[in-house]
């Protein structure tokens, strides 16, 4: 019991464990799978999820039942405006920070939805996930945009000192930045307290609606970002590329350590629950087992680490009273 | 909010509000609208086609009502809808009857909505965590079953329910009047309906005026996977096949039509009946849309903007509502003192 409650209690420690569990199975399943550039390269397909389920936690942690269901469609709609905006005649930069922009958008429209018209999350981005959706189809008639230069297919395929361009460019320094204004700055400071206690955040004078604003920007931006991505893994702007990845995030997010209620939530736990997925997904590709099952174990951890969590917080609070 | 009454003495019967109203609105404008504008509308084939077609996902619906009025919500229905739906056709396939295979849907599909609540009652996991994991095993066990193969070829003998006619109308139309009335009456007037709201408006309320909460909630989630279970043999007769891909976006079309229909998410108020509206108004929309050449992309856009406006809309009133309420409870301490 005390042994359980340490691992279970600690998130980190049960992830880690975890990980190791299942790098044991898929060695077993596949003895390609503990090869160095294997490991390597098998980041890169946790990228975009990374990206958006980073934005998840965030959202999530900030509570008030802070939850985007949209992060899909913001992926799918940024690429295409990426696409769109390129074949108008901008260069790549000046395209990708367009699609950023049009990302950070979508993020505020969601904010403004949720903070000022005070609509519930859940159905703010569905309406969202809804309408973004649709126009990256619209825009594009359902069919991808292609036509860039080979070159920016570098960050889809290329590698520096070994490590996956992706990973080492944009996981790594958007991990670095949002673990440092989360856990080192007043900002996320207040993402915790809103999340925790939002009267109690509000006596203490932080500003609630635009904490929780802020984040459905950031979680925007974060999508966009994984459509640029995208783009270059796959040289083309397919308007349906962020389907159903929502469901993915959150997922992640969850078992990663972030409180469905908020208040609780970690970027690092985040991380290496996008590790465990991805090495899940990975090695059952190597051992040819279809990845659906991949979705059946996610789903089984998911709701026993949920459920270990619930049951040891209602035990310790009982024991406390 | 609505004073809620669970005493004998007190009545409490949940009318039909304002967001419900908006929607039957809409639904009458979109009607009159598509109506003008094509001619082939208000053809009967045409609107029972719409009927037909919408049968399934009204009947889900009601169960995801069911749930969301007290704060709860249930992702997993699609793969529940595939795994009912593949149990039926291989009984189909070995010959069964329809009074073996009905029972056996239903039950089906019953437990998988019971287990769903028992995770979310008894092991405390949040109802949209609960139902994002079994969705994801579901599925999994839905492509295990298939084998990566269709299950085809099954129309036959539930096609009566979707395609047959009975005194000149549409089976789904007696259908669709059956479920809503029974689910209306089981809602409005009877204890287990006023638990619900009562659940929906204040649980902890509800806990202490002796309400066992952690049953009703689990019930519902019967009741929702019951409903599944059974709209999966519309499905079956609709499509004639199974494949992989079933029910994918079910889940988003029943919250969709429940939020659409004037349902709060959380929780306390709203009716089977707007949600009649809410599918209603989703299916006219997605047949007026094929009607008038538009693309089809446009629906989803329409839909998602339509959510949006009719939550907005919502909001707009209740806050001007609160304001009037503040007001008025201040002139009445004025003359008080």
């Amino acid at each position: 019991m005390r042994f359980s409650t340490r691992i279970f209690g600690n998130r980190t420690a049960f992830l880690l464990l975890f990980i190791f569990i299942v790098g044991v199975i898929m060695s077993l399943l596949s003895p390609f799978f503990l090869n160095v550039n294997n490991l390597l390269g098998m980041t890169r397909f946790g990228t975009m999820l990374a990206l958006v389920a980073l934005g998840q936690t965030l959202v999530i942690t900030g509570g008030g039942g802070g939850i985007d269901l949209s992060v899909g469609s913001i992926i799918s709609l940024a690429s295409v405006i990426f696409g769109l905006v390129f074949q108008a005649g901008l260069p790549v930069p000046l395209a990708a920070v367009v699609a950023i922009g049009a990302g950070a958008l979508m993020g505020a429209f969601n904010g403004f939805n949720i903070v000022v018209m005070r609509m519930p999350p859940l159905i703010a981005t569905l309406g969202a996930l809804y309408a973004f959706g649709a126009i990256a189809l619209v825009a594009t008639g359902g069919r991808p945009i292609s036509g860039f230069p080979e070159w920016i297919g570098f960050l889809g395929y290329g590698t520096i000192a070994g490590m996956p361009a992706q990973v080492l460019l944009i996981v790594l320094p958007a991990f670095g930045m949002l673990w440092v204004v989360l856990n080192r700055t007043v900002f996320g400071r207040n993402i915790f307290l809103v999340g925790i206690n939002e009267t109690a955040g509000r006596f203490a004078g932080i500003d609630v609606r635009r904490t929780r604003f802020s984040l459905y920007v950031i979680s925007g931006v974060l999508s966009a970002i994984a459509g640029l991505v995208s783009v270059a893994w796959l040289m083309a702007a397919r308007p349906d590329v962020g389907r159903d990845i929502e469901l993915q995030a959150i997922t992640v997010a969850v078992l990663g350590g972030a409180n469905i209620f908020g208040g609780e939530g970690s970027l690092g736990g985040t991380i290496l629950a996008v590790l465990i997925v991805t090495m899940v997904a990975t090695g059952l590709q190597l051992a040819n087992i279809n990845t659906v099952w991949q979705l059946g174990t996610i789903g089984v951890i998911l709701l026993v680490s949920v459920a270990t969590n619930q049951l040891i917080a209602a035990r310790s609070s009982a024991a406390r009273s | 909010m609505k004073p809620v009454g669970t005493s004998r003495t007190l009545t409490f019967v949940p009318t039909i509000g304002r967001r419900e109203w908006i929607t039957i609105g809409l639904l009458v404008l979109e009607i009159a609208i598509f109506g003008i504008v094509s001619e082939n509308f208000f053809t009967g084939q045409n609107l029972a086609t719409i009927i037909r077609n919408s049968t399934y996902l009204a009947i889900v619906a009601i169960g995801m009502n069911i749930v969301m009025l007290m704060g709860g919500v249930d992702i997993s229905v699609g793969p529940t809808m595939g795994i009912v739906a593949i149990i039926a056709g291989w009984m189909l396939a070995a010959g069964h009857g329809p009074w073996a295979i009905v029972p056996v849907a239903i039950l089906v599909g019953t437990a998988v909505g019971l287990a769903n609540g028992l995770i979310i009652t008894v092991a405390r996991v949040p109802d949209i965590i609960a139902t994002l994991g079994t969705m994801n095993i579901l599925r999994a066990a839905v492509f295990a079953m298939l084998g990566g193969r269709w299950l085809t070829g099954l129309s036959g003998q539930f096609d009566v329910l979707t395609a047959g006619n009975f005194l000149g109308l549409p089976t789904p139309v007696f259908i669709l009047a059956a479920f809503f009335t029974f689910f209306w009456f089981l809602l409005t007037y009877t204890r287990f309906g006023r638990r619900v709201y009562a659940i929906g408006s204040d649980e902890e309320a509800a806990s202490l005026a002796g309400i066992n909460v952690l049953a009703v909630r689990t019930v519902a989630y019967g009741i929702l996977g019951g409903l599944v279970g059974f709209s999966s043999l519309l499905y079956l007769g609709r499509m004639g096949s199974v494949e992989i891909t079933v029910g994918m976006y079910l889940h988003i079309e029943a919250i969709a039509a429940v939020v659409l229909g004037g349902t709060s998410v959380k929780g306390g108020s709203g009716s089977v009946i707007g949600t009649l509206a809410g599918v209603l108004f989703m299916a006219v929309l997605r047949n007026g849309v094929v009607l008038l050449g538009i693309p089809s992309l446009w629906e989803r856009a329409v839909i998602g903007l339509l959510i949006l406006v009719s939550v907005g809309v919502d909001f707009i009133f209740s806050a001007r509502q609160a304001e009037r309420r503040r007001v008025q409870l201040a002139i009445d301490k004025g003359l008080a003192q």
